[in-house]
């Protein structure tokens, strides 16, 4: 797949991504592969009737598109107003360069007040920088309240969608999941039961923190605030109990003003679930009284991806998922197959650019059908930049040797007509002559569901000569 | 003694990479978003509020009368209530750490807008203990004045001051998940019942 293929692997440097190769394993199972699909399409068909009931839908992700844009080419002012703004609300502020420097800063603040249970809410951010596990080697407890990502983190895995962390679990496996590590009865997969057994379980964890850490979906530069939204309420139980709030963020979620946040809040639950809105949409703009909040404003190769003339426009992204749900390709290859933070289109056009050579098959894993384009709430192009980190790939050499072959000799066939000639008229016979089993190895990875399709007698250029110039001539 | 969190360093560098990375700058669209011109009747938004907050999953009640006789008649069976609705008898005193409050099983409360697109309840409060009570109450009321529904959200942001508080929230329904296999369960991590209470003017 990649050019270090037959290298020896190098310690701390982890393998390339074989996108297609994790996607065989899911696709093994074609009723899970199925029913994968058809999960995830449902959500998709809910956000188009949500988004069917909103008359200014378009002019609504017109809108929160150019705001971004503003936003992101106006950032260092926005994030000093922001800065500046919660200071003065009484935040602690603090930058993190990367993803070590975040989890030290969390760390220090934990081991400063010498806290030991840490309850976090949902943050893609927090499972890019690696925190959970650099705070456990520390000796915190760490425990992720998001039903879905409780339950992922009991099974030792990450999150396999950015909004529904466990969606490539059944009920069952989450039964089995939970009978070992909460003592729930044997066979016990009723969703509900289920969840009320991770009620009582999170509900001792979130009396019992000394502190929480929630991402922030957006966080407003004018007012020095953020909002966090969540349907089951673990940000607010969080926020609300323990001494301690650390509100982690990527530097590209800043929104200039408050009056921009409706335009973003009427289209993530829409696009994400096809909600109206989350059950909780929380604006927190002070420490509640008695209680210390630490914001860390986090880069983590952010400004990178900003200075990318071409891909700069995917820090547009409000992390609602809708281009996961409606992808054909994360449909039936699921999230982890990605093997990156955030898996789907938006990943493999934000992952990429943290190391192109090991996230260089994920550029290819699309169809290029742009649905995830048509379905952004912030018109990301999603499908452009896609086919932009495909040229990028291949210039650096990072694609697969045997398709940079097959080009290269295909460019060799056609800049030559003789020889053009002379392997049609052999294809021709030979591919007719050939059985049909070894026609569809032939045909590589696309005839391995297919079948190839017997060629014609004669080329169109014969054809032409003959029926056409022969006439005329 | 806390330790140095960070560096200003960390700060110098982020902001020169930002300024130095900085995409052609893109005007802020100029005007407020856009006014429904028509205007909604009153009836109208009562209407489209209420659907949307059923379709949230709470249970909304329309009271013509005092809405006090409303909450009371909803506390009737609950043991612990706290309320912030005059007329309406808390059965505890507020405790000092908002930890106490996990054998709640009411809190009623007033919301100071509702958003007929969503459903959605504003509520806000400086209070940690008030804050708390919104969550690990078994089930919450809450209140709200029928002229204080707006049509959507923009409408509603135009109407709240967030730096006034230090907490505020708008509310969607009852707690809720669909984390496994995407089956709705209502009362995830807070209250499994959200009662509304509109009161007419």
């Amino acid at each position: 797949m990649s050019k270090r293929a037959f290298a020896l692997p190098v310690l701390g440097q982890p393998a390339p991504v074989d996108h297609a190769a994790a996607a065989a394993v899911f696709n093994a199972d074609v009723a899970r592969t199925d029913w994968h699909d058809e999960s995830l399409w449902f959500v998709r068909e809910k956000r188009d009737r949500a988004a069917a009931l909103v008359s200014d839908w378009e002019e609504l992700r017109e809108r929160a598109s150019a705001i971004k844009e503003h936003a992101l080419t106006h950032l260092d002012q926005y994030l000093t107003q922001f800065e500046a703004n919660a200071l003065e609300n009484g935040m602690q502020v603090h930058w993190a360069r990367d993803a070590d420097e975040h989890n030290r800063i969390v760390h220090s603040i934990l081991e400063g007040a010498g806290a030991t249970r840490l309850v976090k809410s949902k943050s893609m951010l927090t499972e890019e920088c690696g925190l959970n596990p650099y705070l456990q080697e520390r000796g915190i407890d760490v425990v992720d309240s998001d039903l879905g990502e409780r339950i992922v983190q009991f099974r030792n895995e990450g999150p396999s969608h950015i909004v529904m962390p466990a969606i490539h679990l059944t009920r069952g496996e989450v039964g089995e999941t939970f009978h070992q590590h909460l003592g729930t009865p044997v066979g016990l997969d009723d969703p509900i039961a289920l969840t009320r057994a991770a009620r009582e379980h999170l509900r001792g964890k979130f009396l019992a923190a000394d502190a929480t850490l929630t991402g922030m979906n957006f966080a407003i530069a004018e007012t020095g605030g953020f909002v966090v939204c969540t349907n089951e309420g673990n940000a607010d139980l969080g926020m609300a109990l323990a001494p301690i709030h650390i509100a982690s963020v990527g530097i590209e979620k800043v929104i200039p003003r408050l009056e921009d946040l409706p335009v973003f809040l009427r289209l993530l639950a829409r696009s994400g679930t096809g909600q109206a809105i989350t059950s909780y949409t929380t604006h927190v703009h002070a420490p509640r009284d008695g209680q210390v909040l630490h914001v860390i404003l986090v880069d983590n190769g952010r400004t990178k991806q900003l200075a990318r003339e071409e891909f700069w426009g995917s820090l547009k992204c409000i992390r609602c998922g809708a281009c996961m749900n409606t992808c054909p390709v994360y449909r039936r290859s699921g999230g982890h197959s990605y093997g990156s933070t955030v898996p789907g289109p938006i990943g493999s056009v934000l992952t990429p650019g943290l190391d192109l050579e090991r996230y260089a098959a994920l550029p290819f894993a699309s169809t290029l059908c742009g649905s995830c384009t048509a379905v952004c709430p912030v018109k990301i192009d999603l499908d452009g930049q896609l086919f932009r980190w495909r040229q990028h790939v291949t210039e650096r050499g990072y694609s697969s040797k045997s398709k940079g072959a097959a080009i290269k000799t295909s460019v060799m066939v056609f800049d030559r007509p003789r020889l053009f000639r002379a392997v049609g008229a052999i294809a021709r016979v030979g591919l007719r002559l050939m059985p049909r089993a070894l026609a569809r190895i032939a045909s590589g990875a696309w005839g391995r569901t297919r079948e190839a399709p017997l060629p014609a007698h004669e080329s169109f250029r014969s054809w032409y000569r003959r029926e056409r110039m022969g006439r005329k001539g | 003694m806390t330790p140095p969190l960070t560096s200003s360093a960390a700060r110098d560098d982020i902001l020169r990479a930002v300024r130095a990375a900085l995409p052609p700058a893109v005007d802020a669209p100029s005007t407020m978003y856009p006014r429904d011109e028509q205007g909604a009747s009153k009836d109208e938004l009562l209407v489209r509020f209420t659907h949307a907050a059923v379709a949230t999953g709470a249970q909304v009640v329309v009271c013509d009368g005092d809405p006090a006789l409303e909450a009371a008649r909803l506390a009737a069976d609950a043991r612990e209530v706290l309320s912030l609705v005059p007329g309406v008898v808390s059965t505890i005193a507020a405790p000092s750490d908002p930890q106490s409050l996990t054998t709640l099983d009411l809190f009623i409360c007033q919301a100071e807008i509702g958003v007929a697109e969503n459903g959605a309840l504003w509520f806000a409060t400086s209070n940690p203990i008030h804050r708390a009570a919104l969550y690990l109450a078994e089930r919450v009321v809450i209140v709200i004045a029928a002229n204080a529904i707006v049509a959507d959200l923009h409408d509603a942001y135009r109407r709240i001051n967030v730096r006034a508080t230090s907490f505020g929230t708008f509310v969607a329904g009852p707690s809720k998940t669909a984390d496994i296999e995407q089956a709705l369960v209502i009362g995830a991590h807070g209250p499994k019942e959200l009662t509304v209470i509109i009161r007419e003017a």
